[in-house]
């Protein structure tokens, strides 16, 4: 199976691009069709196949960009690195690109070759570019030995090196890192320790071995090698970072992201500091996104309207043909109502902040919400919500209701008197509040109507239910009039009640 | 066949096809229908209104000279209009006409078994072909050389007509209790789905095609469109037009004009004999471009500045 691409969907997925296995099916077969040649082909091929929406096109667009750069790698590989510091030959720019392709051409059996050719081409390329590099390694205080004869390096390593072969250089450091599992990288501060795991599984140690040995050397050409080898190890170092930050960025941002999510997702909202605002955020619209597919439109069939003539006639035959049983064409979309009542007292703000998020982000699906926001006097925020977006009107919300002390008794009476009528066998009412009622009267005969009208009352509370009866909270007394009473403190709470909500509100 | 093969040997090849006949398109929207061909899978195209979507299906079904067959989605529609009816009324009158020779069929059979047993014989004459009424998308699936089937604007439809859609998208076939399932003949046919995006169409459904998102085309693109579309317009008048459009999408209108509405508008001008773009001239054509009162009356201020604007730019140029 083709590695590459298996593991580029998965660094796809981390970022969020929703990929089934039917679609990484496809997408091999478009790889096996389009090839790995033309890179844009390559690109526009795949944004075809994998990404599904246009927000997955875009993220698809900059995953791709930075998986798909192993071009770069071999633009700065160390032959041509080097040839392009000596202008003074070109001549030998094309031998050394003659070479190069040598290299490249024989492919697996790179490490059985003959010394003469490569050694050869060593020695020229040295010339012209020993000087301006020789600066960079201050600590060796061994002489440059100029250009001349080289022995042939004898670790597997090293002859790696030597052999100027970009494309086995990163398959063997994409194969080591592989080895290493360099995908499972969390944080950034192991990218020191995977670079140097990727190192010795290439074989650093046999590497360092040899150039300590090269060292101490008698022979000319054995030291000459030595101070290649070296060289190239710290470029290949180099590589290696940077390999292992892309797959870094690739990997590990998203799942440390998940992390944090998945944290969230658990944390009581009124904990969740402001600078997760815009996470929460993107949470609660992703919820409210797949509560929303499954939970798409329903129809009923209805009694009356347009016969459906063949469907009727169908139906009936078995009666012969006696039409008794009338099929309509009319299906009529259910649309009940649901009012969401809210406190947004300082102490529960935090909660009605989030839950009317949820609410208004299942536009699509949720049947027509009305909400209202008190503390101590009730007032509808409904259009406030239809003229802005949805976190405009839940900060103007906070603002202009917020902060006052609760007072649940004078938020029912208000509701009685505005929108009582309102109230019929198909509405939800959906009440998020502490019920802590500061000691006043909590008119509990108000909510006892709201109930006997209401299709269902949904009371939601953000303390935890051996809380309910303490102190000031009237919960008990509320509760005897609603039909589901539910500790609501965190997002998997809401989206608990708000599932269960669009199952049976409709 | 060999002649679709041939046409649909590379994107590029593709995209040249489809410039012949008239469609001038982005590499991506010729990469799509190459794929499409090759990988014999839908595609869903989506994207503002005007771009050019269902045009694309049209315009494939003419480059590989395919019959189209089109199924416009609409909320209601069902399985009797998109896959088949039985014909009612053929079934209701053959049983009327049938009823007198039915003691002959039975030819004196003693007892009620043995009745049943002569009538089993006759099979399920009334649910088979003969009274069947094919609908798109069974007519897309027994075409012998291949079809374009398009079905126009998915996302009008109900999410149950999504489903019964699943089974033909995948698989290419479609199950009739009465009869079986019904595979596509030879060659399946080549599927274009539009969508204007009014919903969110399910995963499942995207997950069985490609998915194309054509943009507003930008300014080069949509020169070369006019120009194949409109080839008697005056270069310099078609530089400014497709300035202004450009300008125009970037304001905050209820309804941006797309590539049909420049048409439209390349159009007009060269009926009106037009030149170059004067403020007048806008003004009075206006709304060929903006299908909005409220949109007219909002650019109507910016008329002038747009047009000298656009012009010294198209002198640039």
């Amino acid at each position: 199976m083709d590695r590459t691409l298996a593991n580029f969907i998965r660094a796809l997925r981390n970022s969020e691009v929703r990929i089934s296995t039917a679609e990484t099916l496809d997408a091999f077969n478009a790889v096996e069709l389009v090839g790995y040649r033309d890179r844009a082909f390559l690109k526009r091929s795949l944004s075809l196949v994998l990404p599904k929406t246009r927000d997955e096109k875009e993220t698809f667009d900059a995953c791709f960009d930075q998986f798909f750069s192993f071009e770069d790698v071999r633009r700065e590989a160390p032959g041509q690195v080097r040839g392009s510091e000596q202008p003074d030959s070109e001549g030998r720019a094309a031998d050394d690109a003659n070479a190069d392709g040598q290299g490249e051409g024989e492919g697996g059996g790179g490490g059985e070759r003959s010394e003469a050719a490569p050694a050869g081409g060593e020695q020229r390329r040295r010339k012209g570019k020993q000087k301006p590099r020789n600066a960079l390694y201050a600590e060796d205080e061994e002489p440059d030995l100029g250009p001349g004869e080289m022995s042939a390096p004898t670790s597997a390593l090293g002859t790696l090196l030597m052999q100027d072969s970009k494309v086995e250089l990163s398959m063997a450091m994409s194969a080591a890192g592989e080895a290493v599992d360099v995908r499972e990288i969390q944080v950034f501060t192991q990218k020191g320790l995977y670079t140097r795991r990727i190192m010795d599984q290439m074989g650093l140690i046999e590497l360092n071995r040899e150039i300590a040995g090269a060292r101490e050397d008698p022979a000319v050409p054995v030291r000459r090698l030595g101070q290649e080898l070296r060289r190239r190890r710290d470029w290949l170092r180099g590589q290696v970072r940077d390999y292992v930050e892309r797959q870094f960025l690739l990997h590990a941002d998203a799942s440390g992201k998940r992390l944090r999510e998945e944290l969230l997702r658990k944390v009581k909202l009124s904990n969740v500091e402001h600078r997760s605002f815009r996470l929460i955020q993107e949470i609660v619209y992703k919820m409210a996104k797949r509560l929303a597919t499954l939970h798409s439109r329903r129809k009923k069939v209805f009694k009356k309207g347009q016969l459906n003539v063949p469907r009727t006639l169908r139906h009936n035959m078995a009666y012969d043909g006696a039409i008794f049983d009338l099929r309509w064409k009319s299906v009529k979309i259910d649309r009940p109502k649901v009012f969401a009542i809210c406190d947004v007292s300082g102490s529960v703000a935090n909660y009605a902040r989030f839950m009317l998020m949820f609410l208004y982000s299942l536009e699509e699906v949720m049947p027509k919400v009305r909400s209202f926001a008190f503390s101590s006097d009730l007032a509808e925020v409904t259009d406030l919500f239809d003229r802005n977006s949805i976190e405009d009107a839940i900060a103007k919300t906070l603002r202009d209701y917020g902060g006052g002390s609760t007072d649940y008794g004078q938020a029912f009476e208000d509701f009685k008197r505005s929108c009582l009528d309102d109230v019929d066998n198909r509405t939800t009412i959906i009440i998020l509040g502490d019920a802590r009622n500061n000691y006043g009267n909590p008119r509990a005969e108000i909510l006892k109507e709201m109930y006997d009208r209401a299709k269902r009352i949904i009371w939601l509370n953000p303390e935890s239910r051996n809380a309910w009866t303490v102190g000031d909270a009237e919960m008990r007394r509320y509760s005897a009039y609603c039909h589901q009473a539910e500790e609501c403190n965190s997002l998997m709470h809401l989206e608990r009640v708000v599932g269960n909500l669009l199952k049976t509100v409709r | 066949m060999a002649a679709i093969e041939d046409m649909a040997q590379s994107a590029e090849a593709v995209r040249g096809h489809l410039e012949d006949h008239r469609y001038i398109c982005s590499s991506q929207i010729a990469t799509a229908v190459y794929l499409a061909y090759q990988l014999r899978k839908p595609i869903l195209i989506e994207g503002p209104p005007g771009v050019g979507k269902t045009e694309l299906a049209k315009t494939t079904a003419e480059m590989f000279e395919l019959p189209l067959i089109r199924l416009q989605c609409y909320e209601g529609l069902d399985e009797a209009k998109a896959i088949y009816e039985w014909k009612y009324g053929k079934q209701l009158l053959y049983t009327q006409v049938l009823k007198e020779t039915l003691d002959e069929v039975l030819q004196g059979a003693r007892g009620f078994a043995e009745s049943v047993t002569r009538l089993h014989e006759f099979g399920d004459i009334f649910f088979s072909e003969e009274f069947m009424e094919p609908r798109p998308l069974l007519k897309a699936l027994r075409e012998e050389d291949g079809c374009v089937l398009l079905i126009d604007e998915v996302d009008k439809s109900d999410h149950e007509f999504e489903s019964l859609l699943l089974e033909i998208l995948s698989d290419f076939q479609v199950s009739i209790p009465e009869i079986g399932t019904v595979k596509a003949t030879r060659e399946p046919p080549m599927v274009f789905l539009t969508s204007n995006n009014t919903r969110e169409i399910s995963d499942a459904l995207k997950r069985r095609c490609l998915h194309l998102y054509i943009p507003f085309p930008d300014v080069e693109l949509e020169q070369r469109i006019i120009n194949a579309r409109v080839p008697e317009i005056p270069p310099e008048l078609r530089r400014q037009l497709v300035a202004f459009i450009q300008e125009l999408r970037d304001l905050d209108l209820k309804k941006v004009p797309a590539i049909s509405e420049t048409i439209d508008w390349a159009r007009t001008l060269v009926l009106l004999h037009a030149e170059t773009l004067d403020p007048d001239l806008v003004r009075e054509t206006l709304n060929v471009v903006l299908k909005f009162q409220e949109d007219i009356e909002n650019v109507q201020g910016e008329v002038a500045a747009l047009t000298s604007q656009v012009v010294k730019h198209g002198a640039r140029l």
